[in-house]
């Protein structure tokens, strides 16, 4: 599902992995820098300067920009801070992938989307509140939350997570780890990958394999 | 030593950044027009009418405000110059406000409104790496940014101006009658009777090139903002400049094409 081979990008040193269908892994550096050039990789955004990124066993750069765009309908991304769209209300942001590819329209979503929230600490009045703010007005918790069911919502087969507990408490930490994992349980030969710092936030994700980067 | 604005260095960029800027702007149209049939799809629709909702709706009131000042000041001045010649007063009327200001001063409202606004709402964007954000998700941002908004701004500046003309004309008129110094249907009856096909495909043309110059210019200065803290105003500064150049431009252009 997932192949690193020999990538190279700024401080990311030659890495070669593997992600069979239905595993999970989590990858730990201690340089930040590392973690958000192999996240730039895995999304497409940033081309290795050597080696070559296999997903769904697609050469992910040696695809033409357009088709590569067309491939990231079947991966789910994380980014830290949730890479939502800032003239977008939550709603809108929510929505957005799922209602763009035509893969469910809104009312489709709603009853699933409030679902996801409930199990996350949430009740009816605070969704409703939720929905009507923009992304500058989210806490870190929210806009990763949301950036998570975002990526649910769109059913993918792999899933990259970057950074996903750093700089939260535990409770909401568990939230989000139990979200994801569950999620991760659902659909056989889904793949799910956490980029994470050392730290004490990461030995919490359970995974079926552990990469730790050279500095 | 050679003078500053005579550095070859310095012309050698500045006509190499004409070059970028005629190439970006030409390929962003070409794209535009070859994916246009994208405006059927719904999340891009919603941004097309809230271009449209934004450049078009929300004009209205300035452009309403602008039109009748403009028709007012025209018609006293034609009257001051014409006398009570209704022919000769819905002539000028039609040369100066269908012809020229409608077209003219439409496209520098919409410039000074919409044009920063949307240079610097993409350049913000993207030095938030929010395009990249929808390449993620597997969006074309050119599909979902820059098609809504040139369709939108476009058709908005052709409406608008349409809008601008009636406004200007109907106005002035009425002022002039107000203060009696012409009749107000004979003389609306008058530019009727002498509007052609050739005025409104010219004025329609103007609104037209106006439009595509303005949505494309504004996107393509956002777009190319680089990370720093001064870009997002040097987006909406230069689309705004190199707008109000280029409409000047293009207005002669065509005024000489359609009528020389």
């Amino acid at each position: 599902m997932i192949r690193f081979d020999r990538v190279s990008a700024g401080t990311l040193r030659a890495l070669s992995f593997e992600m069979a269908s239905g595993t999970s892994a989590k990858i730990l550096s201690s340089s930040e820098d590392q973690i958000n050039a192999l996240f730039a990789v895995c999304s497409g955004v940033r081309r290795p300067d050597t080696g070559h990124v296999y997903m769904l066993d697609e050469d992910v750069y040696a695809m033409p920009p357009d088709e590569r765009i067309l491939l990231f309908r079947r991966l789910g991304m994380v980014p830290e801070n949730g890479g939502l769209i800032s003239n977008l209300k939550t709603w809108e942001n929510l929505i957005l992938p799922s209602w763009y590819h035509g893969t469910r329209s809104p009312d489709e979503v709603e009853s699933e989307v409030l679902g996801y929230f409930r199990e996350t600490g949430f009740n009816n009045e605070q969704v409703k509140n939720l929905m009507r703010k923009r992304p500058d007005e989210l806490t870190k918790y929210e806009k990763r939350l949301i950036a998570i069911i975002r990526a649910i919502l769109m059913n993918p087969d792999i899933l990259i997570y970057d950074s996903i507990l750093t700089g939260l408490d535990r409770e909401a930490s568990g939230r989000l780890l139990t979200l994801v994992q569950e999620f991760h349980n659902k659909k056989t030969g889904r793949v799910s990958v956490y980029l994470c710092p050392e730290d004490a936030a990461a030995a919490r994700i359970q995974t079926d394999q552990t990469v730790t980067l050279k500095n | 030593m050679i003078p500053t604005a005579l550095n070859p260095e310095r012309i050698g960029k500045s006509v190499l950044g004409l070059f970028d800027y005629v190439q970006g702007v030409y390929e962003l149209l070409v794209y535009a027009g070859m994916g246009i049939g994208r405006l059927a799809k719904p999340p891009i629709r919603l941004v097309f009418k809230k271009q449209i909702y934004f450049t078009g709706i929300e004009a209205l009131v300035p452009i309403t405000a602008i039109a009748t000042l403009s028709g007012i000041v025209i018609t006293t001045q034609i009257a001051s110059l014409a006398g009570q010649n209704i022919g000769l007063t819905a002539k000028i009327m039609l040369w100066v406000v269908v012809r020229e200001l409608g077209p003219l001063l439409t496209a520098i409202v919409i410039i000074a409104r919409s044009s920063s606004a949307t240079a610097s709402e993409l350049a913000t964007m993207k030095i938030r790496g929010e395009i990249d954000s929808l390449r993620r998700m597997g969006i074309h941002p050119g599909d979902y940014l820059v098609i809504p908004r040139i369709a939108g701004i476009t058709l908005s500046v052709i409406t608008v101006t349409f809008y601008f003309q009636m406004t200007a004309i109907v106005m002035g008129y009425a002022f002039a009658s107000l203060v009696g110094y012409l009749p107000f249907i004979k003389s609306l009856g008058g530019i009727v009777s002498i509007l052609s096909m050739k005025e409104v495909l010219v004025s329609l043309t103007k609104a037209v090139v106006f439009g595509l110059v303005i949505s494309s210019t504004s996107c393509y200065f956002g777009l190319r903002a680089r990370a720093s803290p001064t870009a997002v105003p040097q987006a909406a500064t230069g689309a705004v400049m190199r707008n109000l150049l280029m409409v000047f431009v293009l207005d002669g252009i065509l005024t000489y094409a359609f009528f020389v």
